[in-house]
């Protein structure tokens, strides 16, 4: 056996791809578990990625993206990760706000409008670092329609010694709504 | 006739006065006007009745904003040899800075505005959040599909929730054929974006 048939592959998703799929109910949402299933992966989204699609206008609060894909068990939300922005990178030991911190400065250096980039965009990289941290067995694909934070998320990993990552840019935005919810899309490529 | 002030200048002609501010406001905020505007910068040397098959306003009203539109220098008449009235548009260029972003409102833009009966987000932003934001995230999208900012950069900037900032968005790329033609996504590895010490560099900084 190859050392690639024995990695597992997870999948990160940017909230940008599941607005293109529209609310459960949807035909993309439908195709997007069936693909799920065949690729043989899972879904994860940050905890801040969960609230930007969670309606608060519903009493309870209700996701009408990625409820139904969780309470099914092919999306998953992973635990809450650093959310201290403001500290010194040079206090901070733990690999994944150690990423969070490099990808909120690479983010910065490649915007137009520098030091306006949000922290959440920054949360997709330090989740595959956790993943990466926790999972010995594990290679994963990265998921956005943001070209600068597409390249933090194959360009910060490698910091900490990761390289079995991809990442996969839409351009524009809406051809996710064809080309994500695929086994294609959401397996390791040969590239 | 022209535009030009410290924020209005006429992209094409030497300065001038501005005569028809309110026509131009209008032309912003009026579906219709910004229609028929466009319907003329897209067919230099139209007539009123070829206007009136384009449009979705009545004759009176055609002649009534050609009238305004005249007025205001936005376009100028002409005739042809036949004798008929024929209109060209005039180019303008007005530039703001909000929150040290600097819009531009051209034509282009305008031609967006035209649209907005057949995409309701535009109209929403403009109602609720003032042209000026639509002009700014007009701008902002445009700079997107160039991967120099990201959609929360946009939804921070222009002070639009991130729902609207995607609907918005998926109108904008369509309006003005946006990104690019591979059907596939781009893929990035860590061998198409590694290069140097990245930690070196970044927290030097």
């Amino acid at each position: 056996m190859t050392r690639s048939e024995k990695l597992y592959t997870a999948n990160i998703i940017d909230t940008v791809i599941f607005r293109s799929l529209g609310k459960s109910p949807s035909p993309q949402l439908r195709s997007l578990k069936q693909a799920v299933a065949e690729a043989g992966t899972e879904l994860w989204v940050s905890p801040s990625i969960y609230r930007e699609l969670t309606n608060y206008g519903e009493d309870p609060p209700r996701n009408p993206y990625l409820d139904t894909g969780i309470e099914e068990g092919w999306i998953r939300v992973a635990t809450s990760l650093p959310n201290n922005r403001n500290t010194a990178f040079d206090s901070v030991t733990d690999p994944v706000e150690q990423a969070q911190h490099l990808a909120d400065e690479y983010l910065n250096q490649q915007s137009k409008y520098p030091s306006t980039n949000n922290w959440r965009d920054a949360s997709l990289v330090a989740l595959a670092v956790r993943l990466f941290e926790q999972n010995t067995r594990i290679r994963v694909i990265t998921h956005t329609a943001d070209k600068a934070l597409a390249q933090a998320c194959a360009r910060i990993p490698p910091e900490f010694g990761y390289y079995d990552i991809e990442s996969r840019y839409y351009n524009p935005p809406q051809k996710a709504k064809q080309q994500f919810p695929t086994v294609e899309s959401l397996s390791w490529s040969t590239k | 006739m022209s535009y030009d002030t410290e924020h209005v200048r006429n992209a094409g002609n030497g300065p001038a006065m501005i005569t028809g501010l309110p026509t131009f406001t209008d032309l912003l905020t009026n579906t219709n006007l910004a229609d028929l505007y466009t319907a003329i910068r897209q067919s230099p040397g139209v007539t009123a009745p070829e206007l009136i098959d384009q449009v979705a306003v009545s004759k009176k009203t055609v002649y009534e904003y050609l009238h305004r539109l005249e007025r205001a220098g936005l376009i100028s008449e002409t005739e042809n040899n036949g004798g008929a009235s024929t209109y060209d548009a005039e180019e303008f260029e007005l530039t703001l800075t909000i929150r040290g972003i600097e819009i531009t409102i051209t034509p282009k833009l305008v031609a967006v505005i035209a649209q907005s009966d057949e995409y309701p987000i535009i109209k929403r932003v403009c109602d609720e959040h003032g042209f000026v934001t639509f002009a700014l995230a007009h701008d902002l999208i445009n700079a997107h599909s160039d991967g120099d900012v990201t959609i929360r950069q946009i939804a921070t900037l222009a002070d639009l929730s991130h729902g609207t900032t995607y609907d918005l968005l998926e109108a904008l790329y369509e309006i003005h054929n946006l990104g690019d033609d591979d059907p596939t996504p781009t893929i990035y590895t860590p061998d198409d974006v590694v290069d140097d010490d990245l930690q070196s560099e970044l927290t030097d900084e």
